[in-house]
């Protein structure tokens, strides 16, 4: 945070233009009304906003970050190494595996092992019944801040579906913390791939009424057509992620450019936009989920077809009490293993991303050879999204600061760690 | 395998300018020295890496540098979109500065940022150096670094102390 | 006896007081607003899958909610900051509410000349001057406010009053030439059976509904109090029963204009026709009760756009109004011209 008396632009003159690598930038300036959207407000999430506004004009955006920092780099350096798992899951608990599985890869590339073939399988699993409740909630949040509340009631309560299929999996609603390095927690219920087969056929006829009623909605339309237009080498220099960048004309998603667990044999497909604007993010996330239901249906059936053991990596189920194989084979559960309590993970600096919900996760962890790292690094989407506020809103109208900051699902805890 | 095609590709772009290799699980850095990051940077933007992922500090205490790394990657190149390419610079711990990259590549701008606060590199060029995360009182205190011990609450001890009257 | 029974009851009804208080007035006005913020509320939770006020009264549906509201925002300590402009402060919400009200007086409600409060000779002129003070009030609460994003309500609350004004008037002035008179008793008369102006101009009743949802911040056009870029518009700064009275001036304010809208043109109290000599109950209140059912449910079908529809921007919502609305509202009146010129009704 800062004061904002300081924003500088450095000896920048008013008619001035000067130039960015891909874009001009004219800096205007005259009786300018400054009003901070701040914390204490119904349409600004955990952050502030500084907008200096000229009439109804905005004329420069500067996003406050750090409102909901919680020093999750400095903590993680303290921490034994499954225990940062649950640290940096609190980023985002909407998809918390997401969040968590780069970690995972990262030690389990330091550990040089790879988990079982159903263990992806669950892993993937998760996540897109994550990424799914993830874009349900950031479509929700886009409905209210245009003023439409049957679209915030809607996709709220059709999260609930996914989220308790995700209790049924895990044991938790929200905070899963599901992966861990060798494998995953725990096996699938019984009956679990009947409902969710329920959950993919009901997801697919709501989409049809959110549809109707938001997206060809004439009011809504009217809003978001046109309004915070991110053209294509504009989103590649600014280095968005997520939905927005497929919105702007740019194929990229790391489940296709670098697949990682078992997305290298699934068949799914990546929607990409041309317009850029507003409405574009909202369809891109809307075909997102079709396409999250399609693996949805892949991934049940493999599981149906393969046999109900190795979900977790032999290198500690081996070691594992025979209380823990016995319990496991009379009843289907099993609790973490007290290996994991004092695990040493050798030398190494290793990195590794995944495709969240709002876009691309990044993850350096460097470890000496000890119980806890010596340094992770994470940089998560909505951290890199935030560069929107400061080049892409100015020029446009006060009204349409929800539209560009709902339509860009930007997530105030997880870009502040 | 597909990580080689990439290292080749960066390491044309960079010839003779880095002077050293590493691979780690999952990525190659090349080692640049401070003074010709901003030819590097140039280099490999031209060679197609054109967005930066993480700018990265890690604080070396023992060898007294601070290593800054920046993890860039292609958007709009298919075959080097496959891999990550980082550029690594040493600075001596008790006076950090490097020229900054923003003016390549504007999405390290906000990350330059948070690499000041929370490590003190002052990156000189950048068009808005403030702290973006923390309060300047703390951001001075650079909290990343290694020396800044975070200090655990302490119970108290004492009784109920009686307010004294003012005289 | 009989005759302090019959003093009491001709001062009750006596034309003035009972339609500016009782009915069609400020009591009937609370009483119809509370139930149709139920039933807003009520039917916008149907449909978006939830069950709305039900704690309060189950066996009712909820329908106490609104009094429960009522008395909770009466005993709420209203804080007044001290960086605002008191007297402007505290009269701004009252004289709006107040002056929201004062339109009934010249809405006839019976044809009957014994019923009429003021002589109803220019009437639609009056109540149509009369509906356009309030706006004014709304501003100055705003700019009393000493906040930014008061004042930021304000500004849009009067970008909102040069859009929809003009088509309110036009379009109910298009009522007046097919019967050649301003008289809202006329208008009604020459309404019999189905030729109600609803019915045969279609434009001029759609640009009125359409202005007074405008005027009313009903859906899509909640602009001035959108909660998401100004927190709640020019009433940020209000608690207690202030903020009570602001958020029921609006949709007392749209219960007037629906009320004028369904003398202009549903057809008043028709399909009743009150003789001259017919007596209190029959000449006056059963016409009376059929002009607010009628305006009830005009209010009634504002309240489902709340669950369809966003919010437009203040520059498109102007924008509409000037483009599409004001020629619909402009055609409406020339089908009028033509009516009246041709002596159909």
């Amino acid at each position: 945070m800062s004061s904002p008396g300081e924003l500088k632009l450095s000896g920048w003159e008013v008619g001035e233009t000067r130039k960015l690598p891909g874009m001009d930038v004219k800096k205007i300036g005259k009786d300018l009304y400054e009003i901070f959207i701040g914390p204490q407000h119904p349409g600004s999430g955990h952050m502030r906003i500084i907008v200096r506004l000229d009439g109804d004009v905005m004329v420069e955006v500067d996003p406050d970050l750090g409102y909901v920092h919680r020093t999750m780099e400095k903590l993680a350096e303290g921490r034994s190494f499954i225990k940062v798992i649950p640290l940096v899951e609190r980023m985002a608990i909407l998809d918390a595996c997401n969040i968590t599985l780069p970690y995972v890869e990262a030690v389990e590339k330091l550990m040089d092992i790879e988990p079982p073939e159903r263990a992806k399988y669950l892993r993937v699993l998760l996540c897109e019944i994550n990424r799914i409740a993830s874009h349900l909630y950031g479509m929700g949040i886009f409905g209210v801040f245009l003023g439409h509340s049957t679209m915030y009631m809607w996709p709220f309560g059709d999260r609930e579906v996914f989220v308790e299929l995700a209790e049924r999996l895990t044991g938790a609603r929200l905070t899963h913390s599901y992966p861990v390095p060798g494998g995953v927690r725990r096996d699938v219920p019984e009956g679990f791939t009947d409902d969710l087969r329920k959950a993919v056929r009901y997801m697919r006829k709501r989409l049809e009424e959110y549809r109707k009623i938001f997206l060809d909605n004439p009011v809504i339309r009217a809003r978001l057509e046109g309004v915070g237009v991110i053209p294509r080498n504009l989103a590649i220099e600014l280095g968005i992620v997520g939905p927005n960048l497929r919105a702007s004309g740019v194929e990229y998603d790391v489940r296709m450019v670098e697949p990682y667990e078992a997305y290298g044999e699934l068949d799914f497909e990546v929607p990409v936009f041309e317009e850029g604007d507003a409405l574009a993010r909202a369809w891109v996330r809307v075909e997102e989920i079709k396409q999250s239901l399609r693996i949805l249906e892949q991934v049940a059936d493999k599981l149906d077809k393969m046999p109900r053991e190795g979900f977790m990596h032999d290198k500690f189920w081996a070691k594992a009490p025979k209380l823990y194989k016995d319990v496991y084979s009379r009843e289907g559960r099993v609790k973490l293993m007290p290996l994991f309590a004092n695990l040493k993970v050798p030398a190494g600096k290793a990195f590794a991303r995944a495709e969240a919900g709002r876009g691309e996760i990044v993850y350096y962890v460097e470890s000496e050879g000890k119980f806890t790292p010596y340094r992770v690094r994470v940089v998560s989407p909505s951290f890199r999204n935030a560069i929107v506020f400061k080049y892409i809103a100015p020029g446009h109208r006060l009204m349409d600061l929800p539209a560009i900051y709902g339509s860009i699902d930007y997530f105030p805890p997880e870009a502040d760690r | 395998m597909s990580l080689d095609a990439v290292r080749s590709r960066a390491e044309e772009a960079l010839r003779g300018v880095y002077t050293g290799v590493e691979e780690g699980k999952g990525f190659v850095a090349f080692r640049v020295p401070a003074e010709r990051v901003v030819e590097a940077a140039e280099a490999l933007k031209s060679a197609g890496f054109d967005h930066v992922k993480s700018v990265t500090a890690v604080d070396r205490p023992k060898e007294g540098v601070i290593e800054v790394t920046y993890h860039v990657s292609s958007y709009s190149d298919p075959e080097l979109a496959r891999g990550i390419v980082g550029i690594t610079v040493s600075l001596p711990r008790d006076n950090p500065r490097m020229p900054s990259l923003s003016r390549i590549w504007v999405s390290a701008e906000f990350q330059e940022r948070e690499v000041f606060e929370f490590f003190g590199v002052v990156f000189e060029g950048h068009p808005d150096l403030r702290p973006i995360l923390l309060i300047p009182p703390l951001a001075e205190k650079h909290p990343l670094r290694k020396d800044f011990i975070v200090k655990e609450e302490q119970v108290y001890k004492g009784g109920i102390t009686k307010l004294e009257q003012p005289p | 006896m009989a005759g302090v029974v019959d003093t009491i009851i001709s001062w009750i009804f006596w034309p003035p007081l009972f339609q500016l208080v009782i009915a069609p007035g400020l009591v009937a006005a609370l009483a119809i607003v509370i139930f149709i913020l139920w039933f807003e509320r009520k039917t916008a939770a149907r449909v978006q899958m939830r069950v709305g006020p039900y704690n309060v009264s189950p066996r009712l549906g909820g329908a106490l909610q609104l009094i429960a509201d009522l008395i909770r925002y009466s005993f709420q300590e209203p804080i007044i900051p001290k960086t605002v402009d008191t007297a402007a402060f505290i009269l701004a919400p009252l004289a709006m509410l107040v002056i929201s009200v004062v339109p009934t007086a010249a809405i006839p409600v019976s044809p009957l000349p014994w019923t009429w409060p003021i002589p109803m000779e220019h009437s639609l002129l009056v109540a149509l001057a009369l509906t356009t003070l309030s706006p004014v009030f709304l501003v100055a609460a705003g700019w009393a406010s000493n906040n930014k994003f008061s004042v930021i309500g304000s500004t849009r609350e009067a970008f909102m009053v040069t859009a929809y004004e003009l088509v309110f008037i036009i379009s109910l002035l298009a009522v007046a030439a097919p019967v050649h008179s301003y008289n809202l008793v006329e208008i009604v008369e020459a309404q019999a059976g189905w030729r109600m102006f609803a019915i045969l101009n279609p434009l001029a009743f759609l640009a009125a509904f359409i202005a007074i949802l405008m005027s009313t911040s009903g859906f899509p056009f909640e602009i001035p109090e959108s909660e998401h870029e100004v927190v709640a518009g020019p009433f940020t700064e209000y608690s207690g029963l202030l903020y009570g009275i602001d958020m029921g001036a609006a949709y007392i304010k749209r219960y007037v204009m629906s009320v004028l809208l369904t003398i202009a043109f549903l057809g008043g109290w028709k399909p009743l026709d009150p003789q001259p000599g017919a007596g209190l109950l029959a000449g006056y209140i059963a016409p009376l009760v059929v002009v607010l059912v009628k305006a009830t449910i005009v209010m009634a079908v504002m309240s489902f756009f709340r669950a369809v529809y966003g919010r437009y921007r203040l520059d498109q919502a102007v924008d509409l109004a000037w483009r599409v609305i004001l020629p619909m509202a402009l055609a409406g009146y020339a089908l009028g011209l033509i009516y009246g010129y041709l002596g159909v009704i």
